[in-house]
């Protein structure tokens, strides 16, 4: 059973499959009738400067502002976010979906056999620097907090339909 | 050749942030005019245009996502719709983003009308490598398709080939389609079957008429037929416990799928591909450290073009005026005329005017300034850095730039709420925007600081007073907010447009309205309020004008007993009548009471310094001037809301000054 979780406790950069809109009616029939519905493809853009408001971006090109306490209820089933975050769990596999980054960035990570497309595991989570297991190569890396967040990864298609 | 006699009506609806706007300012060009929809503080447009041998009347309906409303405005569109059914539909859609705005298309389709759909933007979609197949469109939604951009003119022609078209052959039109779940679609079919049956008088299809039943609450309101309404009433509320959701929210789903495959062909599989510049921009404008300097640093160049350009302005027509003003009274006939018609003429009429004409600048730099942070997409990225703080009040970042702009003039800020999302927050935010200290106040303290303090403390004394305001804006909010003046707050759900760059066309057309707007609504409540007071301030004939004698002077001793606990004397509260013209000409009203020549000496012989701040509290919150009032009331077309905030500024001013003296004289200060 994937985990599900409200979309206000998204951290920025997590995408996520929209499974209920909440309970509140009129914001319910708010986001229905600009075409967020159930099954909508979400993905947070960033919180405001001051918190409680989230702009999210949500199927492809349309992007929202939505205050976190309105879409508490709002609930969602997690599909890709950064390395560093509560929702990485311990020695499941993720696949790395993209790198936020510039070109340096991906060069250096390149270096130490990290890229898009390939499968990674945490073993242990909140360490600084944190170790990352390489999964296809067999290898262990160890990336900076910086580094990590800019790693976008996203839960492997056999464990969501665990 | 010669026009029908009828004109036709064109309704041209669309979602938000489509260029609706755009394409009506196109289409009608400067033949305009603006009112408000019956009832509510919802801008009513409408314009004109020939099309051939037909005159036609162009609807700008307010932006609404879908005809089962949330928002006031879609409750104007739903009404609109089932009341008065146009004679054809103009929609708009961005060609960027088809899935966005396909949902309504969709919607309105259902309802029978004949139908025009614009692809906006289509140069900029082109831009950005995704032009959509405006002839799988056409074929799916079943009327004409026109891809066009309203802000370079491309395309308008064929527009209105195809809309002379449909008004030829309304017949060629058909309806598009939706599935649904076969639950849904049997209770529109059969509903459907007994609107038929009975025979309701109605242009609309009638499968649609049977979706708007479903998806209201009270059915009852929208048709004559009682039993039809009680069968939708039972129908909705047996659908909603089998389907486990709300209509609305059922059929909206049905909607958009439809909507997301037709998006999907019409675009023949390709992405939609995000904003580049956009992108770009945001990371700037809302980055986590640098966004809140840069909406600071763009509102100060805002204040600044607004009030820094507006000011000299005002200050040169003001010039212009008195210059007139005195040629006039020393002119041969005017000098012919006795003294009571001289003064009415000059001191009431004259005056009244340069009231008026004063506001000129300040509204068409406000608009010009408010339409260029609109139209360029940056207000919602205003509105989403500010969200934080305003919500407590329930209000948006938006309402943030309207109350800030207060603090330079309160009439040009109050006539700006218009652009709020919600009628709540246009209703809070025209009611609190009289709090704000503006220029016209700040004179008034300026000159009162100046002879009642040493120029180390006046100082202190303006700056307390910008604090005071502050908070007595936060405190009013609260209290509105408890009393659900304004209705409850809408949620917070805004879309964040691409960038755009704002047309000079736009623009002017805009700031022109606006100024229209203002002369042939506020003008005349302007001039009754500064005739009424010179009536007060010099009747009856024989009076010296503002003396004891006058009607100013009584009313000014009648309230004597309310005035005398805030240490405010009979002949201060006479001045106060004349604030109500504008702020600025209580120091007039003074020096006409207290004998003109050496203001100050007389003023600090006469009362306390302590006296002298109750005076400016008060002054700072009571009756907003005649030309705020006369904003509000063209703004909400509301008389509750206009005594509301007459009344609320009299209350707080009369309390907030009384805990002010009344503490001051117990501490020992006079």
């Amino acid at each position: 059973m994937p985990q599900q979780m409200p979309v206000s406790a998204l951290q920025a950069q997590c995408e996520c499959i929209i499974r209920s809109l909440g309970s509140d009616e009129k914001t319910v029939q708010r986001l229905a009738q600009m075409g967020i519905l159930p099954g909508s493809h979400l993905r947070v853009i960033r919180v405001a400067p001051l918190g409680g408001t989230i702009e999210v971006m949500v199927g492809q090109g349309q992007s929202f502002a939505l205050r976190q306490e309105e879409v508490a209820a709002m609930t969602c089933e997690p599909v890709a976010m950064p390395l560093v975050s509560e929702l990485i769990i311990a020695g499941q596999n993720y696949r790395i979906r993209t790198l936020l980054g510039g070109g340096t960035f991906r060069r250096r990570m390149e270096k130490q056999g990290v890229k898009e497309g390939i499968l990674v595991q945490v073993n242990k989570s909140g360490k600084k620097p944190l170790p990352v297991h390489l999964v296809d190569s067999g290898e262990d890396v160890e990336l900076g907090e910086g580094e990590a967040k800019k790693l976008i990864v996203e839960v492997t298609a056999g464990d969501l339909d665990s | 050749m010669t026009l029908t006699p009828e004109p036709l009506t064109v309704a041209l609806g669309a979602i938000p942030n489509s260029g609706k706007t755009t394409l009506f300012n196109r289409l009608t060009g400067a033949d305009q005019s603006t009112g408000n929809w019956p009832g509510v503080s919802v801008e009513k447009k409408s314009g004109a245009f020939v099309l051939g041998e037909y005159t036609i009347t162009l609807i700008d309906l307010p932006g609404a996502y879908a005809l089962s409303p949330v928002t006031q405005e879609e409750q104007v569109v739903r009404d609109y719709f089932l009341q008065s059914p146009p004679d054809i539909v103009l929609n708009v859609v961005d060609a960027r983003n088809l899935y966005r705005g396909l949902g309504l298309t969709l919607q309105l389709g259902l309802s029978g009308l004949p139908m025009v759909v614009c692809v906006n933007m289509i140069d900029e979609a082109r831009r950005q490598g995704m032009v959509p197949d405006i002839k799988v469109l056409s074929q799916h939604l079943g009327v004409p398709v026109i891809g066009l951009s309203a802000r370079t003119g491309e395309g308008i022609p064929e527009l209105q080939e195809a809309l002379y078209e449909v008004i030829k052959h309304p017949e060629k039109t058909r309806l598009p389609h939706i599935s649904c779940p076969p639950l849904l679609e049997k209770a529109f079919v059969d509903l459907a079957g007994k609107i038929s049956r009975a025979e309701i008088d109605t242009r609309l299809d009638h499968t649609f008429l049977a979706m708007r039943l479903l998806e209201e609450d009270s059915p009852h309101q929208w048709l004559q037929n009682n039993q039809v309404a009680a069968i939708a009433q039972q129908l909705r509320r047996h659908l909603e416990q089998t389907l486990k959701t709300s209509i609305p929210v059922a059929c909206a789903d049905c909607r958009f799928n439809a909507a997301r495959g037709l998006a999907l062909e019409a675009m023949h599989g390709q992405p939609v591909l995000e904003d580049r510049l956009s992108k770009a921009l945001d990371r700037i404008l809302l980055h986590r450290w640098f966004g809140l300097p840069i909406f600071f640093l763009l509102m100060l160049l805002l204040f600044q073009g607004v009030y820094g350009l507006g000011g000299p302005l005002q200050e040169l027509l003001a010039f212009a005026f008195d210059q007139v003003g005195s040629w006039l009274a020393g002119s041969q006939p005017m000098t012919a005329l006795p003294a009571w018609l001289q003064s009415f003429l000059l001191e009431g009429l004259w005056q009244g005017m340069a009231v008026v004409t004063s506001f000129f600048p300040l509204i068409a730099l406000f608009f010009i300034f408010m339409s260029l942070i609109e139209d360029s997409g940056y207000m919602a990225r205003a509105a989403f850095l500010m969200d934080r703080l305003m919500h407590h009040l329930g209000l948006d970042g938006k309402a943030f730039i309207s109350i800030l702009l207060g603090y330079g003039c309160n009439v040009p800020a109050v006539m700006g709420t218009r652009i709020l999302t919600s009628n709540y927050s246009r209703v809070m935010t025209m009611l609190l925007i009289p709090f704000t200290l503006c220029t016209a106040r700040l004179q008034i303290f300026v000159f009162l600081a100046a002879i009642f303090f040493s120029a180390a403390v006046a100082p202190w004394i303006i700056f307390l007073l910008y604090v005071f305001s502050f908070f007595a804006i936060i405190i009013m909010g609260l209290v509105l907010k408890l009393f659900h003046i304004g209705g409850r707050p809408e949620p917070f759900i805004m879309e964040m447009p691409p960038y755009r760059l704002p047309t000079v066309r736009s623009v002017g057309l805009r700031t022109w309205h606006e100024l229209k707007d203002f002369l042939s609504r506020a003008a005349t409540f302007i001039m009754a309020g500064v005739l009424l007071v010179w009536f007060l301030i010099h009747m009856p004939i024989d009076a010296q004008p503002a003396s004891a004698a006058t009607w100013a002077g009584q009313l000014g001793q009648a309230l004597a007993p309310v005035f005398k606990p805030l240490g405010i004397g009979w002949q201060e509260t006479v001045t106060l009548i004349f604030g109500f013209i504008a702020k600025e000409i209580v120091l007039g009203g003074l020096a006409v009471i207290y004998g003109g020549a050496n203001l100050a000496a007389h003023m600090t012989g006469h009362i306390s310094a302590l006296q002298a701040i109750s005076f400016m509290l008060f002054c700072l919150l009571y009756t907003p001037c005649v030309a705020t009032i006369a904003a509000i009331w063209t703004e909400s077309r509301s008389i509750k809301i206009t005594a509301i905030s007459l009344g609320s500024g009299l209350v707080f001013a009369w309390i907030t000054s009384f805990i002010f003296y009344q503490t001051g004289l117990l501490f020992g200060f006079s």
